[in-house]
């Protein structure tokens, strides 16, 4: 029977070539009628045809679906056949088009699958080319100089439309309609392979040349869709050492590429949740875990039982990898130590010399810098480690309107910004550490384009860490200077406990209880703080608990050399001649001035020189891990933690019970950590290493869920969240998780951001929303 | 509660240069002679101009622990202290006066060395104690002595902490860290592996011949702080960026050994006997020569180079990054989360 049908789709489905996908779909199955964009109200589609062609089309719209598409409403009304259309077409009246347009900032989506047929089909003018995308996939955020969405207004403004790609661009039907990034050999941008000096290198397909140096162990400098890789293969260890030598990163892992699913199962496990985030637009890296035995090299990721790895996502690197006889290419950030990813040619000539034998650029620039995302599962559920390319920028939607409008400078290292505007907050790409000038002015920089892009003329409020030292914090006096913002300072923890709040959706006037462990934060006491058990809302908290206060000797050295830690987690807790023997016998590595050093830091917790306490989570895991002989030294951000995490990772049976004590003192619970540990130090060498791994890890788990259910009893609170890097850890989550869920309790973590220093700015400015006068 | 003063306050970081900017600074209304450097240029001293020359007037309080020290003592350490804050304004020290305070039951042979000590060192500088005043208050009241010295200098040209210029070099003038690691090594009784000693020393002598070199732009004291402080403080008021050499920053390898084994950052140590000296490009190598033929100059190295900024110290550090040399907090703070 024919019918009618009028459907219209509310969501994400503007500006992304989705009329053009609409029409393919109404032509496909015979129907009339037409497709307009409505503005405000979304989508509008009105079909005309058999009843049966109507409900295919409404199953490909759901099956076919445009990645980046989201239908957050699809209504259907069916209303008899009217035979007034001859065909179907896209109505380009355009009603509200500019209002949508002026709000649209669209991330960067890999390339789609027709795009990538296209790119290895010889018939097809987009042949083996590099930069290949149409209306639904392809660079924008990175492209981006300003709002509205227009190629104007993109880095491709240095390309001129061919005539082909002219008339693309205009067709309706083509799903090149309206894509601003769009390109071809024809005057399109270009790879070159230089060598690090600078000086081009005359070869016919630069592509092709730089996968066979890169077959052949060389490292070469790629440049993509956000900035600049670093590229080695993986079946060789001697060209993965040089790298490490080359950019003095002993340990820290680095990502992988590979060009299909089946080669990345060839060495990893892949779950099905991980495939979906693997294969998604966003093409995020994912942390997996190694297969056993690991058939590529063992220093990509030494002595951690997942590897990050990522699929393809532009022509760039699919014809990289296609060339390349490798089952997986290193993908490593290029920058120097605490400096932002490069992004120009310029830089890449003169920073990498020494790092990269050959340098594979183009000619594009890149406007805006933005790093891989990295996502890893932690008790079954997906947590973003860093969330950046493809996901930015795609705001927390927050459950109150705030009339201040936010600026939060974030903390100090793997660093965000945001924008808190109305009922959104916005945060920024990845910004890395914030140590340099050169990421100083990245922070800068990233405030001050999502400010441009989201019509944020001045902040109402700043809002920084309380830390009396933190570079952000010169950025947020800068602004505060800049626009008479009133500044908010935010404890650190409280902007954890903040930060997940808000992507929750709980209410202003509300409260919960935080699990809040990570490296250090400072408190508000001054004291390091990083072990926390708050209570409190946006307005304000207490901290109802926390983990023994350790001495830390030497304050940061002691959070890099983990011996030292160990021994202040130790000392009163065994005599002292003890201590220095067994240290001296299995954990000098943990010094690095040998048994000298031992010796000075005994004087120094002895006369508290130089010794902050402090009841970090991050110093004990990395204490712990010392002890055990996993990890001595911080080479990189949560190694100690995460190389304790990988021990246990095999061992799932609990027989070792360590002692689990919360004491009160003066209202406070202190969770007894020293105990603990000196009862593994009694059981190391009776049991498994993985095995005391684990014990710890589940005991400390233990107390401190213990500590966040009393605190939850005390003040009548039914939702107990975890917050902070060290709720990545897949074992400290689950029990917390089980302990809170079997009482009935209600168990929150982070979804959207990142539950580590990524996503505290987010809590900085809901904050600051609310503390500002 | 109100606010407090913590020791912090005193640590010659961000937080001493807050309470004296919006504290101490703001309570005097009259805070200059006119035409010279007042209170609010927070300098190492303050200029009065008369008759076409400068004169420099600046007072110090001096309370350390232990009062004797390796390589100094409080009474040393006050005379040179107040010498060097008259000598980086570019100024010929004239006299000092200076006010003691004692603590009931403090022996009087220490008194005596002290006051010994002062003694030597003005003959070293060639210049006389014209003034003074002696308090003692109850046991408990103060910890032994503390000593006020207030002194007086003049100079043809002052010289400032702000008038660094793009294009200037930076002179370090001896090796740092020196003093505050030889003042807490026998404070605290730690085990180093070589004694440190105070680098405590009148500077004015150096400072003098590399006036007569000329170009000299900016002069500042290090002491509490350290490097750090007073760089930032030049950087900022002179509304340049510093950019340093780690590998050219004369250090000791003791002492560079000893705060990687404390914790502590030789940047923010303080010292006694070293001066910070900003020089116009072409008279850096001249200036540098001229300092290390002096008695306390034989280290004297150019450590960095000023460019044009926001008023930042950036350091390039051995490993070839590149990070920002913060202004001290006021005591050693973890940063590493």
């Amino acid at each position: 029977m024919k019918r009618r049908a009028i459907v219209t789709i509310q969501g994400l489905v503007q500006g992304i070539g989705f009329r053009p996908f609409v029409y393919r779909l109404a032509v496909k199955r015979g129907l009339k009628g037409y497709v307009k964009n409505m503005g405000d109200a979304g989508v509008r589609i009105d079909l005309n045809g058999e009843e049966a062609s109507i409900r295919a089309f409404l199953r490909d719209l759901e099956a076919e679906k445009i990645p980046i598409a989201v239908y957050a409403k699809i209504d259907v009304q069916w209303r008899d056949y009217s035979d007034e259309h001859g065909g179907f077409t896209i109505d380009d009246s355009d009603l509200g088009r500019r209002e949508v347009k002026q709000s649209l900032i669209p991330p960067d989506v890999a390339i789609c699958g027709d795009c990538l047929r296209e790119l290895f089909d010889p018939a097809d003018r987009h042949y083996l080319y590099a930069f290949t995308c149409c209306a639904i996939c392809g660079p924008r955020f990175t492209t981006m100089t300003d709002i509205p969405y227009d190629r104007e207004r993109t880095t491709m403004l240095d390309f001129p439309l061919c005539e082909d790609c002219n008339r693309e661009f205009y067709d309706p039907i083509d799903r090149r309609l309206n894509a601003q990034t769009i390109c071809c050999p024809q005057g399109g941008p270009e790879m070159a392979l230089y060598h690090p000096t600078g000086s081009p290198i005359d070869v016919e397909n630069p592509l092709k040349e730089a996968a066979r140096l890169l077959d052949e162990g060389y490292t070469v400098a790629v440049k993509g869709i956000g900035g600049v890789h670093l590229a080695i293969k993986t079946t060789d260890d001697d060209p993965i050492l040089r790298l490490r030598e080359r950019r003095r990163k002993p340990g820290k892992p680095f990502a992988i590429m590979s060009p299909s699913l089946d080669e990345v199962e060839g060495y990893a496990a892949v779950s099905g949740l991980e495939r979906e985030l693997l294969t998604s637009y966003a093409r995020p890296i994912v942390a997996l875990r190694k297969s056993e035995p690991f058939p590529l090299s063992a220093y990509i990721s030494p002595g951690l039982h997942t590897v990050g790895t990522m699929l393809p996502y532009s022509g760039i690197h699919y014809l990289l990898l296609h060339y390349c006889k490798e089952p997986a290419l290193v993908m490593t950030s290029a920058n120097y130590p605490g400096e932002p990813m490069f992004v120009s040619n310029e830089d890449a000539f003169g920073k990498l010399r020494g790092v990269a034998d050959y340098l594979l650029l183009h000619n594009r620039r890149i406007h805006t810098r933005c790093d891989d995302s990295v996502i890893r599962l932690t008790d079954g559920q997906p947590m973003f480690l860093r969330k950046s390319r493809g996901y930015v920028l795609s705001p927390v939607a927050l459950p109150f309107t705030s009339e201040r409008r936010v600026v939060a400078v974030g903390p100090e290292l793997t660093s965000t910004a945001s924008i808190l505007k109305e009922d959104k907050c916005y945060l920024t790409q990845h910004l890395g550490d914030i140590e340099s000038p050169e990421s100083v002015l990245f922070l800068r920089e990233a405030i001050g384009h999502m400010m441009k892009l989201l019509r944020v003329s001045t902040p109402d409020v700043v809002a920084c860490d309380l830390h009396p030292a933190f570079l952000s914090k010169d950025v947020a006096y800068e602004l505060v200077e800049e626009f008479g913002s009133e500044l908010v300072e935010v404890q650190h923890h409280h902007a954890h406990l903040a930060s997940l709040m808000a992507e929750a959706g709980i209410s202003p006037g509300e409260e919960i209880v935080t699990v809040d462990c990570d490296g250090y934060g400072y408190g508000s006491d001054g004291s390091p703080w990083g072990g926390e058990i708050l209570v409190g809302g946006y307005e304000g908290f207490e901290r109802a608990g926390h983990l023994e206060p350790q001495p830390m000797p030497g304050g940061d050295i002691a959070a890099i050399r983990y011996g030292r830690m160990l021994q202040g987690v130790l000392y009163g807790e065994i005599p002292n001649d003890e201590l220095r023997s067994f240290l001296c016998l299995n954990c000098l590595d943990g010094f690095s001035m040998g048994e000298r050093e031992i010796d000075v830091v005994f004087d120094q917790i002895e006369k508290g020189f130089n010794t902050p306490m402090t009841t970090s989570a991050g110093r004990l895991l990395d204490a712990v891990s010392c002890l055990l002989g996993f990890s001595y030294s911080r080479t990189y951000e949560g190694e100690g933690a995460m190389k304790l995490e990988a021990a246990a990772a095999s061992c799932e049976n609990d027989q070792v019970e360590l002692p689990v004590d919360v004491e009160e003192s003066g209202g406070t619970l202190v969770l007894k950590t020293s105990q603990m540990v000196r009862r593994l130090l009694e059981l190391r060498g009776r049991h498994e290493r993985g095995q005391l791994a684990h014990s710890f890890q589940r005991a400390l788990a233990v107390g401190l869920a213990e500590m966040a259910l009393r605190a939850a009893e005390v003040d009548g609170l039914n939702t107990i969240g975890f917050t902070g890097g060290v709720a990545y850890n897949d074992l400290i989550t689950r029990i917390i998780r089980e302990r809170i869920e079997s009482l009935g309790l209600r168990f929150l973590r982070h979804r959207l951001v990142p539950c580590g220093d990524g996503g505290l700015s987010l809590g900085q400015a809901a904050v600051a929303a609310f503390a500002a006068s | 509660m109100g606010e407090v003063i913590k020791l912090e306050h005193g640590g010659g970081g961000r937080l001493m240069r807050r309470l004296i900017e919006e504290v101490i600074v703001p309570a005097y209304r009259r805070n200059r002679v006119e035409g010279g450097i007042g209170l609010p240029e927070m300098d190492d001293g303050a200029s009065i101009p008369i008759d076409g020359k400068s004169y420099v007037f600046t007072t110090d309080t001096y309370t350390v622990k232990p009062i004797f020290f390796p390589g100094g003592d409080i009474g040393r350490l006050a005379v040179c202290g107040t010498v060097n804050d008259i000598a980086v304004m570019g100024a010929t020290p004239v006299a000092l006066a200076s006010s003691i305070v004692l603590e009931e039951g403090l022996h009087m042979d220490l008194l005596r060395k002290t006051v010994g000590s002062m003694s030597e060192a003005l003959e070293e500088v060639g210049i006389p104690l014209i003034a003074g005043d002696t308090k003692v208050v109850e046991r408990g009241g103060i910890d032994e002595l503390m000593i006020t010295v207030s002194g007086l200098g003049i100079a043809e040209k002052v010289i400032t902490d702000s008038g660094l210029k793009p294009g200037d070099k930076v002179i370090f003038s001896g090796t740092i860290g020196n003093h505050q690691l030889a003042l807490m090594s026998s404070r605290e009784g730690l085990r180093l592996d070589a004694p440190v000693e105070s680098d405590v020393a009148p500077l004015w002598g150096m400072i003098e011949g590399a006036l007569n070199v000329g170009g000299v732009t900016a002069m500042k004291d290090p002491t509490r702080g350290g490097v750090s402080g007073a760089l930032n403080d030049m950087a900022r008021k002179s509304g340049v960026d510093i950019l340093l050499q780690e590998e050219e920053i004369p250090i000791r390898g003791v002492v560079r050994s000893a705060s990687d084994l404390l914790g502590l950052d030789p940047l923010e140590l303080a010292n006694e006997g070293v001066a910070i000296i900003g020089v116009q490009g072409e008279k850096a190598e001249k200036v540098l020569e001229v300092i290390r033929r002096s008695k306390y100059g034989c280290d004297a190295a150019i450590v960095g180079d000023v460019q044009e900024g926001v008023g930042r110290v950036v350091m390039e550090t051995f490993v070839g990054g590149r990070r920002v040399v913060r202004e001290p907090v006021g005591s050693p703070m973890p940063r590493i989360c």
